[in-house]
């Protein structure tokens, strides 16, 4: 039996997806398939509860039947639309008529699939969704902001201006160009955009200026402890990766300029080397050993329930970067083979039970850097 | 800070930190490598620390966190000193006892020890245990005495008195002949003299000379490096010393690798210290030698571990190897001559010195002098790091020291030599190990992996798990190892997944061959060895799974199922595989039987594992295929891109 999450449980949990559908066994597909995914959803069983559900937990996707008991699909729809602009609404229904399919589009649906699909078909589906709501919610705020917002005085604005000619006049007196500054700036500040983007958490342009300001001054410290050697640079670029975990591309552009080092080039050793990764990985590292002694004791074994346990492939991080799941060559423990490693703690061979305990552990666990 | 400045001082240092020793009646030693500490060997030492502490024993009883004692199995590995008693599986809860009975008593705590099987005695020291009675340990009899971290536990069991003797007493030349009297040969693979490089990296124009350490221990299955430099590293350092000493090198580098964390932590403290006691920097004990050394670390690549690929890590480049035109002794590092050596060649330096080279060479074969240390893992009962003088058996290893396979499994084969390496049957048990007779059956030596193989691996899993492996390493500069690796993939995924045509075999000979003559580097030039020698002794597994898409170990997933036996199963049904099941796949139908899903199933055999030994109910079946997947005709194999 699914239980209808009730709206203060929900409010525990934000959601991603919330599935409004009668049938009890498609829901419950629906939401492993998402879980596998990386979403966190759950199923409310007719309309009624499903925007009670949608109310409290703020998803981005809901997932909507159209033949239901009670309050059918389509006005489920329109109420879902003057609700919660934000949220994108996908029909799913085992009918698929072109009448249905056209009153869903006009209805606001975002997309319409017919039962039975691939797992993959709604997951992509549910990936274009969950982009497509974030955009809406950004333009959203975006509106709102200017009452959210203090207005700057003319006071704040001339502090601003003062300090401004501060830094031409610094800028002067360096023989530096005021235009080649400025391009300067502005390429920063487009890389800011960029890696909000990547990340898609950040929402706000200062937030992320400030947050690249801060690892570009992380990455100057570490450069500094290197004495700007350019023979330095896999050390730089070590200690870069253990401390961001991975290496963004404002920081590989910063490194690269500070230590003279072409573009080509550092892409050429950020790729070839193992230990750095070009995505962003998640808080707690998931590493199986497949160094020969694990591999012929079942190895693959473990990386499989590995994989299913937490909903990953090998190689990936979940949406919301908490897990990063990877293989390894030799963690030199052979003689506990198969071996995997979360963090810094070895496991000998778990079972399925002890997988749930750990890794529950480890998703309530406060943050702990995780080693490449 | 005492600094050495002399042999006298280093004499004297070495009497007060013996007599300091002594002061202590007891010693406690809890194996602290990394196989004991996943097994909680830190918990286990901070506990006895505090024990020690409640007790008010600091005086009568000392503690030592000790780097790997190499019986990884049966760790947490405790030893109390200077009885000798060796307790195995030692957990938090037996400390009280523990100090009860050996520490303040006379008496063992007989549970802990080690049962001989075969006698069914329990033996008290470690020196009695089979797995250590055979080994000949002379690298890593200092890891079971000494701190790592400490240098003057180093000093006490004679430490840095070669490196006096080399400097005080020895011409660069004396050390050289003596090393290459010796027959000291790289312990990293390919066996070449180390006094020869030394000589030519002395003979070569240009200043600076760089010695480095080679500690890119990327052989998956082996980690006598990472023990080495983690419990012992000033005996690496030491080596190093005098090797720089030798051959007029006045910069060093240690590389280690970035999964090391430990390694390189231990590696760092031990140059910061040897500094501080001045057995680094300028004017090394009065000898007018200057020499310091930094630690590089890896980014992972198993290919930066070529001695030409690593000095590009070094010098801050892609870890490609160069062509070798001309040789790292003559232009090495930033064009200049340098020496590169394994770790475990370094660490035989100082003894070369001490002892001399008429008793190294009084150990191992004709050619092959000395010990070495193997990673002795897989199938077999005694896992862990071995050192056994060179000609040996693979027998010996195996069954004296290794205690045979678990579970009464039958032996298959054994990979030395790592990925580049290859594995031998059981017909070859009797040979001898040194450098030259694993060469002649198709093998290496290699870094010193030792994987045993039972009846259930599969030598083509094995061959494309390696050929996976070095095609994923591969830094594809040249085309023969990156083109050719990428096909035997090909070829292997296809054979291992029920696909091989007639013709596979003899392709991946033809590719094995053309990249044996074509690749650049020993990478590219030795990676068809796992292929070649797993084709030449058990051609009839490629065989099985190509004809009869039959996987005979049952290892290859594509061609097994799970099954559940119903006549084994008990009655009324346990249900611990339904339970161990990550995806539901095995379920209760109506006569109350348990049955596996074969379309939900993953084969991660925990079902199989989970199935409890009394019924062994869960098997491993082969896929029964639809008769249209066998080709009637040989079909000759194309390559396909």
């Amino acid at each position: 039996m699914i239980e209808t999450i009730t709206a203060t449980a929900a409010e525990a949990f934000p959601l991603d997806v919330v599935v409004i559908d009668d049938e009890e066994m498609f829901g419950e597909g629906c939401r492993q398939t998402l879980e596998m995914g990386g979403y966190r959803s759950a199923v409310a069983r007719d309309g009624l509860r499903g925007l009670d559900l949608v109310r409290a937990a703020r998803p981005s996707v809901v997932l909507l039947d159209l033949k239901m008991p009670g309050m059918d699909g389509i006005e489920v729809l329109s109420r879902l639309s003057e609700a919660e602009p934000g949220i994108v609404p996908i029909v799913v229904t085992g009918h698929g008529t072109v009448d249905s399919a056209v009153e869903s589009m006009k209805g606001g649906a975002f997309d319409f699939l017919t039962k039975p699909f691939e797992p993959e078909k709604l997951l992509e589906s549910v990936r274009r969704g969950m982009s497509l709501s974030a955009l809406r919610k950004a333009k959203e705020s975006a509106k709102e902001k200017p009452v959210d917002a203090a207005p700057a005085t003319v006071q704040d604005k001339h502090n601003l201006l003062l300090r401004g000619l501060d830094v031409l006049g610094e800028a002067y007196s360096l023989g530096l160009d005021k235009r080649e500054l400025i391009d300067e700036l502005s390429y920063l500040e487009a890389e800011a955009k960029y890696h909000a983007e990547s990340l898609g958490h950040i929402k706000k342009k200062e937030r992320a200026i400030l947050d690249i300001r801060h690892d570009l001054q992380q990455a100057d410290a570490i450069m500094e402890k290197y004495d700007f050697r350019k023979g330095a640079l896999i050390q730089v670029l070590l200690d870069v990766q253990e401390k961001l975990r991975w290496l963004p591309r404002h920081i590989l552009h910063w490194v690269g300029a500070r230590l003279n080092v072409s573009a080509r080039e550092i892409y050429t050793i950020a790729n070839f080397y193992e230990a750095f990764s070009l995505e962003p990985r998640g808080r707690h590292c998931v590493q199986v050993c497949d160094g020969t002694a694990c591999h012929v004791r079942g190895s693959s074994e473990l990386l499989s329930r590995f994989s299913v346990m937490l909903g990953l492939e090998p190689g990936t991080t979940d949406s919301r970067q908490e897990f990063t799941l990877e293989t390894v060559h030799c963690m030199g423990c052979c003689a506990l083979a198969p071996v995997a490693q979360i963090d810094n703690q070895y496991y000998h061979d778990p079972s399925k039970k002890k997988l749930e305990k750990i890794i529950e552990t480890f998703a309530n666990e406060e943050n702990i850097p995780c080693q490449a | 800070m005492p600094s050495v400045r002399t042999a006298a001082d280093l004499a004297d240092l070495r009497t007060e930190t013996l007599a300091a020793q002594k002061a202590k009646p007891v010693w406690i030693t809890v194996c602290t490598g990394t196989g004991c500490c996943a097994y909680g060997a830190e918990g286990l030492a901070d506990g006895f620390e505090s024990e020690i502490d409640k007790r008010g024993l600091g005086r009568q009883v000392g503690l030592r966190r000790t780097g790997c004692h190499g019986f990884c199995e049966r760790g947490p590995l405790v030893v109390i000193e200077p009885k000798g008693i060796c307790y195995l599986h030692a957990q938090a809860k037996d400390i009280p006892t523990i100090m009860d009975k050996t520490v303040l008593g006379d008496e063992v705590v007989t549970r802990l020890l080690y049962l001989d099987e075969e006698t069914g005695k329990r033996v008290r020291t470690a020196a009695e245990i089979p797995f250590y009675k055979h080994q000949k340990r002379i690298l890593l009899e200092n890891n079971v005495l000494i701190e790592a971290t400490s240098i003057l536990d180093y000093i006490g069991v004679g430490g840095y008195s070669a490196l006096a003797k080399a400097l005080n007493q020895m011409t660069p030349d004396a050390v050289i002949q003596e090393v290459k009297r010796a027959n000291l040969r790289g312990r990293g693979g390919a066996g070449f003299s180390a006094g020869v490089k030394w000589e030519t990296t002395r003979n070569a124009s240009g200043a600076p000379k760089y010695a480095i350490v080679n500690g890119d221990e990327g052989d998956p299955g082996a980690y006598m490096d990472r023990s080495l430099l983690e419990g012992n590293p000033h005996s690496v350092l030491e080596g190093l010393i005098i090797g720089a000493y030798a051959m007029g090198a006045t910069e060093g580098f240690i590389y280690v690798r970035q999964e090391y964390p430990l390694a390189r932590k231990h590696a760092q403290m031990a140059i910061d210290r040897a500094r501080e006691y001045g057995f680094l920097g300028a004017n090394i004990l009065g000898s007018g030698f200057d020499f310091d050394v930094t630690i590089h670390r890896g980014a992972g690549a198993f290919v930066s571990g070529e001695s030409s690929a690593l000095v590009n890590a070094i010098e801050g480049h892609v870890g490609e190897p160069r062509p070798k035109y001309t040789h790292l002794s003559e232009k090495g590092l930033w064009g200049k001559p340098t020496c590169l050596n394994n770790v475990e060649t370094w660490a035989n330096v100082p003894f070369i010195v001490n002892r001399g080279a008429d008793w190294f060479r009084s150990m191992g074969t004709a050619n092959s002098k000395g010990t070495k240390i193997f990673s002795l893992v897989g199938k077999v009962k005694n896992s862990g790091l071995v050192e056994v003088p060179m000609g040996i058996t693979l027998r010996d290893i195996i069954f004296k020291i290794g205690g045979g396979l678990p579970a009464g499994k039958k032996f298959k084969g054994v990979q030395t030599g790592g990925p580049s390496g290859g594995v031998l049957p059981e017909a070859l048990l009797d040979l001898p190990v040194d450098f030259d007779e694993l060469d002649k059956v198709g093998s290496m030596m290699g870094s010193g992996g030792m994987i045993v193989m039972d009846e259930d691996t599969c030598m083509v899993d094995m061959a494309r798990y390696y050929v996976n492996f070095l095609a994923h390493e591969s830094c594809g500069k040249c085309v023969p190892c990156r083109e050719g690796l990428r096909q035997m993939l090909t070829i292997l995924d296809r054979i291992a997944g029920g696909q091989g045509r007639e013709g596979d075999i003899e392709l991946l000979e033809e590719l094995s061959e053309f990249m044996e003559m074509a690749s650049l580097c020993a990478l590219g030039k030795s990676a068809p060895n796992p292929v070649r020698s797993s084709i030449r002794y058990f051609r009839h597994e490629y065989e099985a799974h190509i004809r009869e898409k039959r996987c005979p170990a049952g290892a290859c997933s594509a061609l097994i199922q799970y099954e559940i036996d119903q006549t084994k199963c008990s009655h009324p049904p346990c249900g611990a595989c339904a339970r161990a099941c990550a995806v539901e796949a095995i379920q209760k139908i109506d006569t109350g039987a348990y049955w596996v899903l074969q379309e939900k199933c993953i084969k991660c055999g925990s079902c199989y594992t989970a199935c409890p030994d009394k019924f062994h109910a869960v098997r491993k079946a082969p896929v029964a295929w639809p008769a249209w997947q066998f080709p009637s005709t040989p079909v000759r194999t194309e390559i396909t891109v």
